[in-house]
Protein backbone atom coordinates (compact mmCIF):
# COMPACT_ATOMS: atom_id res chain seq x y z
CA UNK A 1 0.00 0.00 0.00
CA UNK A 2 1.16 3.50 -0.79
CA UNK A 3 2.58 5.47 2.13
CA UNK A 4 0.51 8.42 3.32
CA UNK A 5 2.24 11.60 4.42
CA UNK A 6 0.32 14.14 6.49
CA UNK A 7 1.54 17.65 7.15
CA UNK A 8 0.02 18.72 10.46
CA UNK A 9 -0.30 22.13 12.09
CA UNK A 10 -1.09 22.80 15.75
CA UNK A 11 -1.43 26.27 17.32
CA UNK A 12 -4.26 25.91 19.83
CA UNK A 13 -2.45 27.39 22.83
CA UNK A 14 1.15 28.52 23.29
CA UNK A 15 3.04 26.09 21.05
CA UNK A 16 3.51 26.73 17.34
CA UNK A 17 4.08 23.30 15.87
CA UNK A 18 4.26 21.67 12.44
CA UNK A 19 4.98 18.01 11.74
CA UNK A 20 5.17 15.51 8.91
CA UNK A 21 3.81 12.08 9.82
CA UNK A 22 3.96 8.88 7.79
CA UNK A 23 1.04 6.45 7.94
CA UNK A 24 -0.23 7.89 11.21
CA UNK A 25 2.55 6.35 13.27
CA UNK A 26 5.99 7.45 12.15
CA UNK A 27 7.30 10.94 12.93
CA UNK A 28 9.28 12.22 9.95
CA UNK A 29 9.66 15.67 11.47
CA UNK A 30 8.09 17.49 14.40
CA UNK A 31 9.02 21.08 15.11
CA UNK A 32 7.63 22.61 18.30
CA UNK A 33 8.22 26.23 19.17
CA UNK A 34 7.12 26.78 22.76
CA UNK A 35 6.28 30.23 24.05
CA UNK A 36 6.32 29.05 27.66
CA UNK A 37 9.26 31.22 28.75
CA UNK A 38 7.47 34.36 27.55
CA UNK A 39 4.17 33.54 29.25
CA UNK A 40 6.00 32.65 32.46
CA UNK A 41 6.65 36.38 32.92
CA UNK A 42 2.91 36.90 33.21
CA UNK A 43 2.11 33.91 35.41
CA UNK A 44 0.11 32.17 32.69
CA UNK A 45 -0.70 32.15 29.00
CA UNK A 46 -1.71 35.61 27.72
CA UNK A 47 -3.95 34.95 24.68
CA UNK A 48 -3.09 38.12 22.72
CA UNK A 49 0.65 37.55 23.19
CA UNK A 50 0.23 33.91 22.14
CA UNK A 51 -1.51 34.97 18.91
CA UNK A 52 1.20 37.52 18.17
CA UNK A 53 3.95 34.96 18.63
CA UNK A 54 2.18 32.37 16.48
CA UNK A 55 2.02 34.68 13.48
CA UNK A 56 5.66 35.70 13.87
CA UNK A 57 6.75 32.09 13.72
CA UNK A 58 4.28 30.19 11.60
CA UNK A 59 6.11 30.21 8.25
CA UNK A 60 9.48 29.60 9.92
CA UNK A 61 8.09 26.52 11.67
CA UNK A 62 6.42 25.21 8.48
CA UNK A 63 9.70 25.67 6.63
CA UNK A 64 11.74 23.91 9.28
CA UNK A 65 9.34 20.95 9.48
CA UNK A 66 9.38 20.52 5.70
CA UNK A 67 13.15 20.91 5.45
CA UNK A 68 13.75 18.37 8.24
CA UNK A 69 11.34 15.92 6.62
CA UNK A 70 13.27 16.02 3.36
CA UNK A 71 9.91 16.18 1.56
CA UNK A 72 8.29 18.80 -0.63
CA UNK A 73 4.70 19.97 -0.37
CA UNK A 74 4.04 18.01 -3.57
CA UNK A 75 4.86 14.78 -1.67
CA UNK A 76 2.29 15.49 1.04
CA UNK A 77 -1.07 13.69 0.78
CA UNK A 78 -3.15 15.88 3.09
CA UNK A 79 -2.95 18.77 5.51
CA UNK A 80 -4.27 18.21 9.03
CA UNK A 81 -4.97 21.09 11.35
CA UNK A 82 -6.23 21.62 14.88
CA UNK A 83 -9.46 23.61 14.41
CA UNK A 84 -10.38 23.50 18.12
CA UNK A 85 -10.84 23.59 21.00
CA UNK A 86 -8.35 26.18 22.24
CA UNK A 87 -7.61 29.90 22.22
CA UNK A 88 -9.44 31.35 19.24
CA UNK A 89 -6.78 33.88 18.23
CA UNK A 90 -4.10 31.18 18.41
CA UNK A 91 -6.11 28.55 16.54
CA UNK A 92 -6.80 31.00 13.71
CA UNK A 93 -3.11 31.31 12.76
CA UNK A 94 -2.60 27.58 12.23
CA UNK A 95 -6.00 27.27 10.60
CA UNK A 96 -5.43 30.05 8.03
CA UNK A 97 -1.97 28.69 7.25
CA UNK A 98 -3.39 25.18 6.72
CA UNK A 99 -6.21 26.45 4.52
CA UNK A 100 -3.79 28.51 2.42
CA UNK A 101 -1.47 25.51 1.91
CA UNK A 102 -4.44 23.30 1.08
CA UNK A 103 -5.60 25.79 -1.55
CA UNK A 104 -2.20 26.48 -3.12
CA UNK A 105 -1.18 22.83 -3.38
CA UNK A 106 -4.66 21.46 -3.91
CA UNK A 107 -4.35 19.02 -0.99
CA UNK A 108 -7.24 17.72 1.12
CA UNK A 109 -7.78 19.65 4.35
CA UNK A 110 -8.43 17.42 7.38
CA UNK A 111 -9.89 19.03 10.52
CA UNK A 112 -8.59 17.49 13.77
CA UNK A 113 -10.00 17.93 17.28
CA UNK A 114 -7.20 18.77 19.71
CA UNK A 115 -8.20 15.98 22.13
CA UNK A 116 -8.19 13.41 19.32
CA UNK A 117 -4.60 14.51 18.79
CA UNK A 118 -3.66 13.93 22.42
CA UNK A 119 -5.16 10.44 22.30
CA UNK A 120 -3.37 9.55 19.04
CA UNK A 121 -0.03 10.68 20.49
CA UNK A 122 -0.06 7.11 21.81
CA UNK A 123 -0.21 5.77 18.26
CA UNK A 124 3.30 7.16 17.74
CA UNK A 125 4.48 4.57 20.32
CA UNK A 126 2.48 1.51 19.28
CA UNK A 127 -0.81 1.00 17.41
CA UNK A 128 -3.85 1.65 19.58
CA UNK A 129 -5.64 -1.51 20.71
CA UNK A 130 -9.43 -1.38 20.92
CA UNK A 131 -11.70 -1.03 22.74
CA UNK A 132 -9.94 1.45 24.97
CA UNK A 133 -10.51 4.11 27.55
CA UNK A 134 -8.49 7.31 27.21
CA UNK A 135 -7.91 9.70 30.11
CA UNK A 136 -6.89 13.07 28.71
CA UNK A 137 -5.38 15.38 31.32
CA UNK A 138 -3.81 18.73 30.48
CA UNK A 139 -3.83 22.41 31.34
CA UNK A 140 -7.03 22.89 29.38
CA UNK A 141 -8.73 19.48 29.40
CA UNK A 142 -9.81 16.62 31.60
CA UNK A 143 -11.80 13.98 29.71
CA UNK A 144 -12.59 10.30 29.85
CA UNK A 145 -13.14 8.93 26.36
CA UNK A 146 -14.33 5.49 25.25
CA UNK A 147 -13.19 4.27 21.83
CA UNK A 148 -14.46 1.06 20.27
CA UNK A 149 -12.46 1.52 17.05
CA UNK A 150 -10.19 3.99 15.26
CA UNK A 151 -11.48 7.54 15.20
CA UNK A 152 -14.65 6.71 17.05
CA UNK A 153 -14.88 8.80 20.21
CA UNK A 154 -17.45 8.72 22.98
CA UNK A 155 -16.77 11.26 25.72
CA UNK A 156 -18.10 9.60 28.88
CA UNK A 157 -16.94 12.24 31.33
CA UNK A 158 -15.24 15.61 31.50
CA UNK A 159 -14.46 18.35 33.97
CA UNK A 160 -17.29 20.62 35.02
CA UNK A 161 -14.94 23.51 35.81
CA UNK A 162 -11.13 23.64 35.99
CA UNK A 163 -8.94 21.20 34.10
CA UNK A 164 -6.50 19.13 36.18
CA UNK A 165 -3.46 21.05 34.94
CA UNK A 166 -5.20 24.33 35.64
CA UNK A 167 -5.92 23.24 39.23
CA UNK A 168 -2.25 22.27 39.64
CA UNK A 169 -1.07 25.64 38.35
CA UNK A 170 -3.51 27.53 40.58
CA UNK A 171 -2.50 25.59 43.67
CA UNK A 172 1.13 26.25 42.75
CA UNK A 173 0.37 29.96 42.71
CA UNK A 174 -1.27 29.74 46.16
CA UNK A 175 1.95 28.32 47.57
CA UNK A 176 4.07 30.83 45.63
CA UNK A 177 5.61 28.52 43.03
CA UNK A 178 6.48 30.12 39.70
CA UNK A 179 4.43 29.39 36.57
CA UNK A 180 4.18 26.74 35.30
CA UNK A 181 3.93 25.41 38.82
CA UNK A 182 2.14 22.11 38.16
CA UNK A 183 5.31 20.03 37.76
CA UNK A 184 6.75 21.67 40.88
CA UNK A 185 3.73 20.62 42.94
CA UNK A 186 4.30 17.07 41.69
CA UNK A 187 7.95 17.21 42.83
CA UNK A 188 7.01 18.56 46.27
CA UNK A 189 4.30 15.94 46.62
CA UNK A 190 6.94 13.20 46.61
CA UNK A 191 8.67 14.76 49.62
CA UNK A 192 5.68 15.32 51.89
CA UNK A 193 3.04 13.40 53.79
CA UNK A 194 -0.74 13.39 53.44
CA UNK A 195 -1.54 15.37 56.59
CA UNK A 196 -4.12 17.88 55.41
CA UNK A 197 -7.79 17.11 55.39
CA UNK A 198 -8.77 18.03 51.82
CA UNK A 199 -12.01 16.80 50.19
CA UNK A 200 -12.17 14.17 47.46
CA UNK A 201 -13.69 16.26 44.63
CA UNK A 202 -16.95 15.20 42.93
CA UNK A 203 -16.89 11.70 44.37
CA UNK A 204 -20.13 10.59 42.67
CA UNK A 205 -21.43 7.96 40.23
CA UNK A 206 -20.71 9.97 37.08
CA UNK A 207 -17.47 10.06 35.10
CA UNK A 208 -17.29 13.83 35.40
CA UNK A 209 -14.64 15.73 37.33
CA UNK A 210 -14.54 19.00 39.25
CA UNK A 211 -11.40 20.56 40.61
CA UNK A 212 -12.38 24.09 41.54
CA UNK A 213 -13.70 22.97 44.97
CA UNK A 214 -10.44 21.23 45.79
CA UNK A 215 -8.53 24.33 44.68
CA UNK A 216 -10.74 26.51 46.93
CA UNK A 217 -10.16 24.13 49.84
CA UNK A 218 -6.41 24.64 49.41
CA UNK A 219 -6.85 28.43 49.37
CA UNK A 220 -9.06 28.31 52.49
CA UNK A 221 -6.66 25.99 54.26
CA UNK A 222 -3.75 28.36 53.62
CA UNK A 223 -5.84 31.31 54.79
CA UNK A 224 -6.97 29.53 58.00
CA UNK A 225 -3.48 28.37 58.88
CA UNK A 226 -2.17 31.89 58.45
CA UNK A 227 -4.98 33.26 60.66
CA UNK A 228 -4.05 30.80 63.38
CA UNK A 229 -0.40 31.72 63.02
CA UNK A 230 0.53 28.17 61.93
CA UNK A 231 3.24 27.50 59.36
CA UNK A 232 1.92 25.84 56.25
CA UNK A 233 3.95 22.78 55.31
CA UNK A 234 3.88 23.11 51.54
CA UNK A 235 5.32 19.66 50.94
CA UNK A 236 2.55 18.07 52.98
CA UNK A 237 0.01 20.32 51.27
CA UNK A 238 1.30 19.26 47.83
CA UNK A 239 1.10 15.59 48.86
CA UNK A 240 -2.42 15.97 50.25
CA UNK A 241 -3.61 17.82 47.12
CA UNK A 242 -1.97 15.43 44.71
CA UNK A 243 -3.31 12.38 46.56
CA UNK A 244 -6.90 13.66 46.17
CA UNK A 245 -6.39 14.36 42.47
CA UNK A 246 -4.81 10.97 41.85
CA UNK A 247 -7.47 9.19 43.88
CA UNK A 248 -10.42 10.67 41.99
CA UNK A 249 -8.76 10.24 38.58
CA UNK A 250 -7.90 6.61 39.25
CA UNK A 251 -11.22 5.83 40.92
CA UNK A 252 -13.34 7.04 38.01
CA UNK A 253 -11.02 5.72 35.33
CA UNK A 254 -10.79 2.23 36.86
CA UNK A 255 -14.56 2.23 37.25
CA UNK A 256 -14.98 3.10 33.56
CA UNK A 257 -12.61 0.29 32.53
CA UNK A 258 -14.66 -2.15 34.56
CA UNK A 259 -18.10 -0.99 33.45
CA UNK A 260 -17.17 -0.77 29.77
CA UNK A 261 -15.32 -4.08 30.08
CA UNK A 262 -12.18 -2.60 28.57
CA UNK A 263 -8.62 -3.86 29.07
CA UNK A 264 -6.73 -1.01 27.40
CA UNK A 265 -6.06 2.35 29.02
CA UNK A 266 -4.37 5.33 27.48
CA UNK A 267 -3.30 8.43 29.37
CA UNK A 268 -2.60 11.53 27.34
CA UNK A 269 -2.11 15.28 27.64
CA UNK A 270 0.52 17.38 29.38
CA UNK A 271 -0.41 16.25 32.89
CA UNK A 272 0.33 12.62 31.98
CA UNK A 273 3.93 13.62 32.70
CA UNK A 274 2.93 13.88 36.39
CA UNK A 275 4.84 11.20 38.30
CA UNK A 276 2.23 10.80 41.01
CA UNK A 277 -0.44 10.07 38.41
CA UNK A 278 1.80 7.76 36.37
CA UNK A 279 2.94 5.74 39.41
CA UNK A 280 -0.55 5.15 40.74
CA UNK A 281 -2.00 4.16 37.35
CA UNK A 282 0.97 1.85 36.75
CA UNK A 283 0.38 0.09 40.05
CA UNK A 284 -3.39 -0.25 39.55
CA UNK A 285 -3.11 -1.41 35.94
CA UNK A 286 -0.65 -4.16 36.85
CA UNK A 287 -2.91 -5.26 39.66
CA UNK A 288 -6.02 -5.31 37.46
CA UNK A 289 -4.35 -6.72 34.36
CA UNK A 290 -4.93 -3.56 32.30
CA UNK A 291 -2.71 -2.70 29.37
CA UNK A 292 -1.55 0.89 30.07
CA UNK A 293 0.05 3.21 27.50
CA UNK A 294 1.40 6.72 28.11
CA UNK A 295 3.08 8.69 25.31
CA UNK A 296 6.68 9.84 25.46
CA UNK A 297 7.02 13.14 27.27
CA UNK A 298 7.65 15.14 24.08
CA UNK A 299 4.31 13.93 22.70
CA UNK A 300 2.38 14.55 25.95
CA UNK A 301 2.54 18.32 25.65
CA UNK A 302 1.03 20.09 22.65
CA UNK A 303 2.67 19.16 19.37
CA UNK A 304 1.75 18.70 15.71
CA UNK A 305 2.98 15.11 15.49
CA UNK A 306 -0.06 13.93 17.45
CA UNK A 307 -2.33 15.99 15.16
CA UNK A 308 -0.70 14.27 12.18
CA UNK A 309 -1.27 10.85 13.76
CA UNK A 310 -4.95 11.59 14.40
CA UNK A 311 -5.17 13.35 11.04
CA UNK A 312 -4.10 10.17 9.24
CA UNK A 313 -7.05 8.20 10.66
CA UNK A 314 -9.43 11.10 10.02
CA UNK A 315 -8.12 11.23 6.44
CA UNK A 316 -8.60 7.46 6.01
CA UNK A 317 -12.27 7.62 7.03
CA UNK A 318 -12.83 10.53 4.65
CA UNK A 319 -12.99 13.49 7.02
CA UNK A 320 -12.50 16.64 4.97
CA UNK A 321 -13.04 20.36 5.43
CA UNK A 322 -13.55 23.07 2.83
CA UNK A 323 -11.78 26.41 2.70
CA UNK A 324 -14.56 27.90 4.84
CA UNK A 325 -13.43 25.86 7.89
CA UNK A 326 -13.49 28.03 11.01
CA UNK A 327 -11.74 27.74 14.35
CA UNK A 328 -13.78 26.76 17.39
CA UNK A 329 -12.75 27.79 20.89
CA UNK A 330 -15.12 25.19 22.34
CA UNK A 331 -16.08 21.97 20.62
CA UNK A 332 -17.13 18.53 21.78
CA UNK A 333 -15.10 15.57 20.60
CA UNK A 334 -17.24 13.17 18.58
CA UNK B 1 2.89 41.64 -13.74
CA UNK B 2 0.10 40.24 -11.58
CA UNK B 3 -0.41 41.36 -7.99
CA UNK B 4 -2.70 40.03 -5.31
CA UNK B 5 -3.92 42.65 -2.85
CA UNK B 6 -5.37 41.70 0.54
CA UNK B 7 -6.80 43.93 3.23
CA UNK B 8 -8.40 42.31 6.30
CA UNK B 9 -7.69 45.04 8.83
CA UNK B 10 -11.31 46.09 9.31
CA UNK B 11 -14.77 44.70 8.68
CA UNK B 12 -14.54 45.60 4.96
CA UNK B 13 -12.48 42.77 3.53
CA UNK B 14 -10.77 43.57 0.22
CA UNK B 15 -9.41 40.95 -2.17
CA UNK B 16 -8.16 42.27 -5.49
CA UNK B 17 -6.11 41.10 -8.44
CA UNK B 18 -4.23 43.71 -10.46
CA UNK B 19 -2.64 42.98 -13.82
CA UNK B 20 -0.41 45.61 -15.42
CA UNK B 21 -2.05 48.51 -13.65
CA UNK B 22 -5.56 47.29 -14.34
CA UNK B 23 -7.86 45.93 -11.68
CA UNK B 24 -9.09 42.60 -13.02
CA UNK B 25 -10.83 41.54 -9.80
CA UNK B 26 -12.00 43.49 -6.81
CA UNK B 27 -14.19 42.22 -4.05
CA UNK B 28 -15.15 44.28 -1.02
CA UNK B 29 -17.21 42.40 1.48
CA UNK B 30 -18.48 43.29 4.91
CA UNK B 31 -17.31 40.28 6.86
CA UNK B 32 -17.83 41.31 10.44
CA UNK B 33 -17.40 38.11 12.44
CA UNK B 34 -16.78 35.63 9.62
CA UNK B 35 -13.56 36.93 8.07
CA UNK B 36 -11.82 33.69 9.02
CA UNK B 37 -14.47 31.75 7.09
CA UNK B 38 -14.68 34.01 4.04
CA UNK B 39 -11.11 34.97 3.14
CA UNK B 40 -9.89 31.77 1.46
CA UNK B 41 -13.15 31.09 -0.43
CA UNK B 42 -13.04 34.65 -1.83
CA UNK B 43 -9.40 34.22 -2.89
CA UNK B 44 -10.36 30.95 -4.59
CA UNK B 45 -13.25 32.67 -6.35
CA UNK B 46 -10.96 35.53 -7.40
CA UNK B 47 -8.64 33.28 -9.34
CA UNK B 48 -11.46 31.17 -10.74
CA UNK B 49 -13.29 34.24 -12.08
CA UNK B 50 -10.13 35.66 -13.61
CA UNK B 51 -9.32 32.28 -15.08
CA UNK B 52 -5.93 32.35 -13.43
CA UNK B 53 -3.97 30.30 -10.95
CA UNK B 54 -2.50 31.62 -7.73
CA UNK B 55 0.82 30.42 -9.16
CA UNK B 56 0.55 33.20 -11.76
CA UNK B 57 1.02 36.03 -9.27
CA UNK B 58 4.26 37.97 -9.03
CA UNK B 59 3.72 39.63 -5.69
CA UNK B 60 1.38 40.02 -2.73
CA UNK B 61 0.40 43.36 -1.25
CA UNK B 62 -0.83 42.99 2.30
CA UNK B 63 -2.38 45.58 4.58
CA UNK B 64 -0.54 44.77 7.81
CA UNK B 65 -2.37 47.05 10.23
CA UNK B 66 -3.22 48.86 12.30
CA UNK B 67 -6.75 47.63 12.84
CA UNK B 68 -8.55 44.69 14.38
CA UNK B 69 -5.75 42.55 15.86
CA UNK B 70 -7.41 39.30 14.82
CA UNK B 71 -8.42 40.66 11.42
CA UNK B 72 -4.91 41.85 10.61
CA UNK B 73 -3.48 38.49 11.65
CA UNK B 74 -5.84 36.52 9.43
CA UNK B 75 -4.77 38.43 6.32
CA UNK B 76 -1.09 38.57 7.20
CA UNK B 77 -0.98 34.81 7.90
CA UNK B 78 -2.51 34.03 4.52
CA UNK B 79 -0.22 36.51 2.74
CA UNK B 80 2.89 35.13 4.47
CA UNK B 81 2.03 31.54 3.59
CA UNK B 82 1.31 32.48 -0.04
CA UNK B 83 4.59 34.38 -0.36
CA UNK B 84 6.49 31.58 1.39
CA UNK B 85 4.94 28.76 -0.64
CA UNK B 86 5.24 30.41 -4.05
CA UNK B 87 8.47 32.24 -3.24
CA UNK B 88 6.97 35.59 -4.25
CA UNK B 89 7.59 39.13 -3.13
CA UNK B 90 5.45 40.33 -0.24
CA UNK B 91 4.91 44.03 0.28
CA UNK B 92 3.28 45.22 3.52
CA UNK B 93 1.27 48.45 3.34
CA UNK B 94 -0.07 50.54 6.20
CA UNK B 95 -3.82 50.28 6.55
CA UNK B 96 -3.86 54.00 7.34
CA UNK B 97 -2.17 54.80 4.05
CA UNK B 98 -4.75 52.65 2.26
CA UNK B 99 -7.57 54.61 3.92
CA UNK B 100 -5.80 57.84 2.92
CA UNK B 101 -6.06 57.01 -0.79
CA UNK B 102 -9.45 58.74 -1.04
CA UNK B 103 -9.81 61.09 -4.07
CA UNK B 104 -10.07 64.68 -2.75
CA UNK B 105 -9.11 68.31 -3.24
CA UNK B 106 -7.50 68.97 0.13
CA UNK B 107 -3.78 69.05 0.87
CA UNK B 108 -3.78 66.60 3.74
CA UNK B 109 -5.62 63.42 4.57
CA UNK B 110 -6.09 62.09 8.10
CA UNK B 111 -7.13 58.43 8.17
CA UNK B 112 -8.56 57.36 11.53
CA UNK B 113 -9.25 53.95 13.06
CA UNK B 114 -11.05 53.85 16.39
CA UNK B 115 -8.87 52.28 19.08
CA UNK B 116 -11.44 52.84 21.88
CA UNK B 117 -11.28 54.77 25.15
CA UNK B 118 -10.72 58.06 23.33
CA UNK B 119 -7.74 56.73 21.39
CA UNK B 120 -7.28 56.26 17.67
CA UNK B 121 -4.77 54.90 15.19
CA UNK B 122 -4.06 57.79 12.91
CA UNK B 123 -1.51 59.68 10.81
CA UNK B 124 -1.33 62.48 8.26
CA UNK B 125 -0.66 61.88 4.56
CA UNK B 126 -0.37 64.36 1.71
CA UNK B 127 -2.19 63.90 -1.57
CA UNK B 128 0.60 61.75 -2.98
CA UNK B 129 0.35 59.40 -0.02
CA UNK B 130 3.59 60.63 1.48
CA UNK B 131 3.78 60.46 5.24
CA UNK B 132 3.53 63.86 6.91
CA UNK B 133 2.92 62.59 10.44
CA UNK B 134 3.60 58.94 10.89
CA UNK B 135 1.19 56.19 11.93
CA UNK B 136 0.53 56.47 15.62
CA UNK B 137 -1.61 55.35 18.53
CA UNK B 138 -2.80 58.67 19.95
CA UNK B 139 -5.72 60.22 21.77
CA UNK B 140 -8.17 61.85 19.37
CA UNK B 141 -7.94 65.11 21.28
CA UNK B 142 -4.16 65.16 21.07
CA UNK B 143 -4.32 64.52 17.33
CA UNK B 144 -6.77 67.38 16.77
CA UNK B 145 -4.74 69.72 18.96
CA UNK B 146 -1.62 68.88 16.99
CA UNK B 147 -3.33 69.68 13.69
CA UNK B 148 -4.90 72.89 14.97
CA UNK B 149 -1.60 74.10 16.40
CA UNK B 150 0.51 73.38 13.35
CA UNK B 151 -1.82 73.63 10.37
CA UNK B 152 -4.95 75.20 8.98
CA UNK B 153 -7.63 72.57 9.57
CA UNK B 154 -9.42 73.65 6.34
CA UNK B 155 -6.58 71.97 4.42
CA UNK B 156 -7.54 68.61 5.92
CA UNK B 157 -9.93 65.81 5.10
CA UNK B 158 -10.68 63.15 7.71
CA UNK B 159 -11.46 59.57 6.71
CA UNK B 160 -12.78 56.66 8.78
CA UNK B 161 -15.06 53.64 8.67
CA UNK B 162 -15.76 54.17 12.35
CA UNK B 163 -18.03 56.61 14.12
CA UNK B 164 -15.56 59.30 15.06
CA UNK B 165 -16.78 62.57 16.53
CA UNK B 166 -15.40 64.89 13.84
CA UNK B 167 -17.46 67.11 11.51
CA UNK B 168 -17.52 66.23 7.80
CA UNK B 169 -15.59 63.00 8.30
CA UNK B 170 -15.71 60.92 5.10
CA UNK B 171 -16.15 57.20 4.61
CA UNK B 172 -13.10 55.66 2.90
CA UNK B 173 -13.12 55.37 -0.89
CA UNK B 174 -10.00 53.34 -1.57
CA UNK B 175 -8.04 53.99 -4.76
CA UNK B 176 -6.23 50.70 -5.17
CA UNK B 177 -4.23 51.69 -8.24
CA UNK B 178 -2.93 54.78 -6.49
CA UNK B 179 -1.81 52.67 -3.53
CA UNK B 180 -0.17 50.08 -5.69
CA UNK B 181 1.66 52.56 -7.90
CA UNK B 182 2.96 54.16 -4.71
CA UNK B 183 4.50 50.81 -3.76
CA UNK B 184 5.40 49.30 -7.13
CA UNK B 185 9.09 49.94 -6.62
CA UNK B 186 9.17 48.62 -3.06
CA UNK B 187 11.81 45.98 -2.47
CA UNK B 188 9.50 43.63 -0.64
CA UNK B 189 10.23 41.92 2.66
CA UNK B 190 11.37 38.41 3.54
CA UNK B 191 8.09 36.53 4.10
CA UNK B 192 9.20 35.28 7.53
CA UNK B 193 9.74 38.87 8.67
CA UNK B 194 6.35 40.25 7.65
CA UNK B 195 4.25 40.85 10.74
CA UNK B 196 1.28 42.90 11.79
CA UNK B 197 1.99 46.46 12.77
CA UNK B 198 -0.37 46.73 15.74
CA UNK B 199 0.87 50.15 16.88
CA UNK B 200 -0.12 49.07 20.36
CA UNK B 201 1.31 46.70 22.93
CA UNK B 202 -0.89 44.06 24.52
CA UNK B 203 -2.59 45.06 27.76
CA UNK B 204 -0.47 42.52 29.65
CA UNK B 205 2.73 44.10 28.33
CA UNK B 206 1.49 47.61 29.14
CA UNK B 207 0.58 46.63 32.69
CA UNK B 208 3.92 44.97 33.17
CA UNK B 209 5.89 48.03 32.03
CA UNK B 210 3.62 50.27 34.17
CA UNK B 211 4.47 48.17 37.19
CA UNK B 212 8.16 48.50 36.50
CA UNK B 213 8.06 52.31 36.23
Amino acid sequence: MKDVYILAIESSCDETSVAVIKNGCKVISNVVLSQMDTHAFYGGVVPEIASRMHIENITVVIDEALTKSGLKMEDIDAIAVTYGPGLLGSLLIGLQAAKTLSYIYNKPLVPVHHIAGHIYANNLEAPLVFPLIALVVSGGHTELVYMKEDYNFEVIGSTLDDAVGEAYDKVARVINLEYPGGPKVDQLAHKGMDTYNLPLPLDDDTYNFSFSGLKSAVINLKHNEEQRGNDLNIENLATSFQNRVVEILTKKTMKALKEYNVKNLIIAGGVSANKGIRDKFNELCIKNNINLTIPKLEYCTDNAAMIGAAGYYAYKIGKRADLDLNAKAVDKLN
Amino acid sequence: MISLFLDTCNSNLIVSLIQDNKIIYKRIEETDKNLSVRLLPIIEECFKECNKSINDIDRVYIANGPGSFTGVRIGVTVAKVIAYSLNKKIIPISELQILASIPNEKNYIVPIIDARRGFVYSSIYDNNLNVVYEDNYISLQELLDYINTNYNIDDFIFVSYDNIDIENIKKPDIDLLKIISKHENDEGVNCHKVNPNYLKKTEAEEKRSDNRN
